[in-house]
């Protein structure tokens, strides 16, 4: 990756009889192959077969009168116009104290981010894609599915974070995701830096075709209300944990724009239950969330963010660590890196008698409707699942879900439950459910 | 003004048609260059200025044989870009190794096109420096309405150029320009909300234009007494209910429940196709209600030509509760059974554009007047419209949702969910704020249930559209109020 230039144009540049006092950049040089299937025609012109290269580089600029400029800068610009963004960035500055912070070389730890096998793939090799895409057609055929839908991506990615105060550290990656959606109803799919094996991937497809399957079915009437229900956990990822981490941004606590205060974290009180933990470790060797530093050049490390039900550290880049005298923290980029812990979690069979009578609900539609600075919710759930006696399925159920996601993660009622293949625990509570 | 690197292009463009003549495939190149800002202020401070520009080119070919496949890059050199090409078409040629079935695509009218809307000279006088400093003049203004909030303003601006050359000779090439002011309040108490509000335009001026600020100022005081009103407000019981829905939640109405459901690259599955083709003539909804997609000059979602350079047409897909037109691209028109609309948008160069909507709208037949601007409206005067016409007379209690925060849908089996900014139950004497609620139900449902219009049309609502992952900008609206009647399909979520 070649930054040559735009460190020479920083190290010189003069705008406004200013200098550059301070920089840092967070480049990023990528290639990428992606086939997509859309309504069973894969390749077709609107999911084609693509490959693309990408270079685009992150800056920030501390000018000698104590102004910043932040942005993005497109290969063109790096290599070529690299004055003029310089001229132009210096038009964009502002006064922010708390952002002056660039950081300097560091010891950085080691994780496995690199898959050959990926990075082959993204190099254009699409044959390794063939047996995966034969597997889920013949599911499809075999199971009478109407259509499906999804994608394969392979990716190669040099990451590289230099900076004027002496640190330039370089990382190569791969990152590797597939995902099927059988009927355009219920799917699976994973992100790594490698390859699924051939046995976990046909595991998870046929997880996802029984209970697709279960969702022909539809479940008898019943009223709703009150009862337990067993979230599934991708919507504990996407709803519980996406909204703690929402309110945990060190921005919302800082401008009181989210559900927690700063007087909370390290204070007795907790929030949540006083069992349930929630912490980040970017050091799982060849998870999607895996990395080595990141783009403002903080080593990787362990964070934790809940423990015990209380608060302990919000996510902080280096302004709002400053701004809220703490110590900045790595954030997590992938789900697969963040833990919601808690108790020994049930067994999914023994959670699913318990939740007899109720439902598993495995999919909602509006997560992005909420506002998660209260934690109410009021949500359709289309894929959801009647359990009945031993937490066999019942038949489908159109229902809406309504609650508060604070009430639900400080309830005693809540268990944390073990889903085959699944890194997110999923949750089985009492929450309001009202059938279709 | 901001086409001039995308028409100098023209040495690269022909070096491709010309490679693509020579291999025998079809080419349709897309470049674009988008320059974009945000201006961000809180408690009177400028927290953020951030800017970005993206650009690029991407090569869609189809062989001989109909393997297609797109390849990319951010540059626009000319010989990486003729690699580029090789390697595209390398790929299309292993495409039948994965099943890939084969697609063509001839019979398009070569279109020769520029368009740069007026007021582009804005975006380059620009000043982050002022507008920051305006800002916080209006976050001022905002606290001195509506006191006690914690709030956040912010300006984004977004010059989006586009050129698309194919190798049956059609080039066009536009600028869309976008700007949105937004603002956003939350409580401060133990229990927090957060609501917000917007207003869009094609130039950076707005902040100085009178009547933009003062549609913002109204719509930014509701949202903040809304904000600190919420946290006492209680749920609302979930069922159906006769309904009150603003024009931005029949935005929503029309963008989730039938747009989605009506773009032709999901026809295998859309409940408004069979076995492939457009059900176009059946009934869907009242004989009153009609649904219109078109682009809108000005507008946060206007895009004049398709990203295969097709002019982009008017798509009346509900025409007096009959379906009429799809949204189709050149590829999906064909297998559709629907005519060409020239609805595709691709949110970069690097992706395959994919039929979608543009600003989307809800029209009554016989609409009911309101006086005054829309945010004359609090839900006193709601009621008293509804009183006035009779509605109160039908139904002792309505369900007035206001204010749209998304939604989402699922076209193959026409469930659709939508969520509001509060709910507000409408009665003779009394009137109380409930906490929002999802929407959801049958997009049949819904469009049967629509009985009333109220005042002119209004096509301001905003937003972000996220199909198959692609963001790009959305519009719509409809009367200011739709009046729809209760029906099973169509709940309210709650407890």
């Amino acid at each position: 990756m070649d930054l040559a230039a735009l460190v020479f144009a920083l190290t010189g540049a003069r705008e406004d009889g200013c200098f550059v006092d301070a920089w840092s950049i967070a480049a990023t040089e990528a290639r990428r192959l992606t086939l997509g299937t859309k309504d069973a025609r894969t390749g077709s012109p609107h999911a084609p077969l693509a490959l693309s290269e990408s270079l685009a580089a992150r800056y920030k600029i501390v000018w000698s009168d104590g102004r910043i400029s932040r942005g993005v800068l497109d290969r063109r610009q790096i290599e070529q116009d690299v004055a003029i963004a310089l001229r132009e960035a210096r038009v964009t500055s502002y006064e922010d104290p708390d952002a002056k912070i660039v950081l300097g070389p560091a010891a950085f730890p080691d994780v496995a981010v690199f898959d050959a096998a990926v990075d082959e793939i993204a190099g254009g090799a699409v044959e390794p894609l063939a047996p995966r895409l034969a597997a889920i057609r013949a599911r499809v055929a075999a199971h009478g599915f109407r259509t499906w839908s999804g994608s394969l991506q392979a990716a190669r990615a040099t990451a590289r974070v230099l900076t004027s105060q002496g640190l330039d550290v370089e990382t190569l990656g791969t990152s590797w995701s597939w995902h099927a959606t059988f009927d355009g109803e219920i799917g699976a799919g994973i992100s790594r830096r490698s390859p699924d094996d051939e046995a976990s991937f046909l595991a998870r497809l046929d997880r996802a075709i029984a209970v697709a399957l279960a969702l022909r079915e539809d479940a008898s009437k019943r009223p709703g209300g009150l009862v337990p229900v067993l979230f599934h956990p991708d919507v504990v990822e996407e709803l519980f944990i996406a909204a703690l981490l929402h309110n945990l941004d060190g921005a919302a606590v800082a401008h009181g724009t989210g559900a927690f205060r700063r007087e909370q974290f390290d204070a007795r009180e907790p929030v949540l239950r006083e069992d349930l933990t929630l912490r980040h470790d970017p050091l799982v060797p060849l998870a999607a969330g895996a990395y080595r530093f990141t783009q403002e050049g903080l080593p990787a490390r362990a964070v934790t963010y809940v423990v015990g039900g209380r608060l302990v550290s919000p996510l902080l880049d280096t302004k709002y660590a400053r701004r809220l005298a703490l110590t900045p923290t790595p954030s997590p980029s992938a789900m697969d890196t963040v833990f919601l812990e808690g108790p020994e979690p049930r067994s999914y069979e023994a959670a699913a008698a318990e939740a007899a009578g109720g439902a598993l609900v495995l999919g909602v539609l509006g997560v992005h409707t909420q506002d998660f600075t209260s934690g109410d919710f009021s949500m359709s759930a289309p894929q959801t699942l009647a359990l009945g006696d031993g937490g066999r399925f019942g038949g489908r159920l159109r229902a809406t879900i309504s609650g508060n996601l604070f009430a639900i993660l400080r309830s005693p009622a809540l268990r944390l439950v073990a889903f085959p293949g699944e890194h997110t625990p999923g949750i089985l509570a009492l929450c309001h459910l009202d059938p279709v | 003004m901001f086409l001039d690197t995308l028409i100098s292009l023209d040495p690269v463009a022909s070096a491709l048609v010309e490679r693509a003549r020579v291999r025998g495939a079809y080419l349709i190149w897309r470049a674009q260059e988008r320059t974009c800002a945000r201006v961000l202020v809180r408690a009177g401070r400028v927290e953020d200025v951030a800017t970005s520009v993206s650009s690029g080119h991407g090569i869609h070919v189809v062989d001989e044989h109909g393997g297609g496949a797109l390849a990319s890059r951010d540059d626009f050199h000319g010989e990486p870009a003729l690699g580029l090409f090789d390697r595209a078409l390398e790929a299309a040629g292993h495409a039948h190794r994965l099943g890939v079935p084969p697609a063509f695509l001839s019979g398009l009218a070569p279109e020769r096109a520029r368009l740069q809307p007026p007021g582009l000279e804005a975006y380059r006088r620009f000043d982050p420096s002022r507008a920051g400093k305006r800002l916080a003049e209006l976050e001022a203004e905002i606290a001195a309405r509506a006191p006690g909030l914690t709030t956040t303003l912010a300006l984004s601006t977004d010059v989006d150029a586009w050129r698309v050359v194919r190798s049956d000779g059609g080039d066009v090439a536009w600028v869309m320009p976008r700007c949105v002011l937004r603002f956003s309040a939350s409580s401060r108490g133990t229990e927090r909300h957060t609501v917000g509000a917007s207003v869009s335009g094609p130039s950076p001026d707005l902040l100085d234009d009178p009547a933009k600020v003062a549609t913002f100022l109204a719509r930014a005081e509701g949202a903040a007494r809304l904000a600190a009103a919420l946290p006492d407000a209680p749920s609302h019981p979930a069922g159906s209910y006769p309904l009150v829905i603003d024009y931005a939640l029949a935005k929503g109405l029309a963008h989730e429940a039938f747009g989605h459901a009506s773009e032709a690259d999901g026809f295998r599955s859309s409940v408004l196709a069979k076995d492939g083709r457009f059900r176009s003539g059946d009934t869907v909804g009242a004989p009153h209600v009609s649904i219109v997609d078109e682009p809108v000059e000005g507008d946060h979602a206007w895009q004049p030509y398709s990203s295969s350079g097709v002019p982009r047409d008017r798509a009346t897909i509900v025409d007096r509760g009959r379906l009429a037109d799809a949204l189709t691209d050149p590829w999906s028109a064909p297998m559709s059974g629907a005519r060409l609309t020239g609805a595709d948008r691709a949110e970069s160069f690097r992706v395959a554009p994919l039929p979608r909507m543009s600003n989307i709208r809800i029209e009554i037949e016989g609409a009911s007047p309101a006086q005054g601007a829309f945010e004359d409206y609090g839900p006193e005067e709601v009621r008293e419209l509804l009183a006035s016409s009779g509605v109160l007379a039908r139904h002792p209690e309505v369900v007035y949702l206001s204010g749209y925060s998304g939604g989402q849908v699922n076209p193959t089996t026409g469930d659709f969910v939508f969520n509001c900014k509060a709910i507000y139950t409408l009665g003779a004497g009394k009137i109380r704020l409930h906490k929002p609620a999802i929407f959801s139900g049958s997009m049949f449902g819904a469009l049967h249930a629509i009985r009333e219009g109220y005042g002119p049309l209004l096509l301001d609502a905003i937003g972000t559209c996220g199909k198959w992952g692609q963001s790009v900008p959305s519009s719509g609206g409809s009367h200011y109020f739709l009046v729809l009647e209760p029906a099973p399909t169509v709940r309210l979520g709650g407890r």
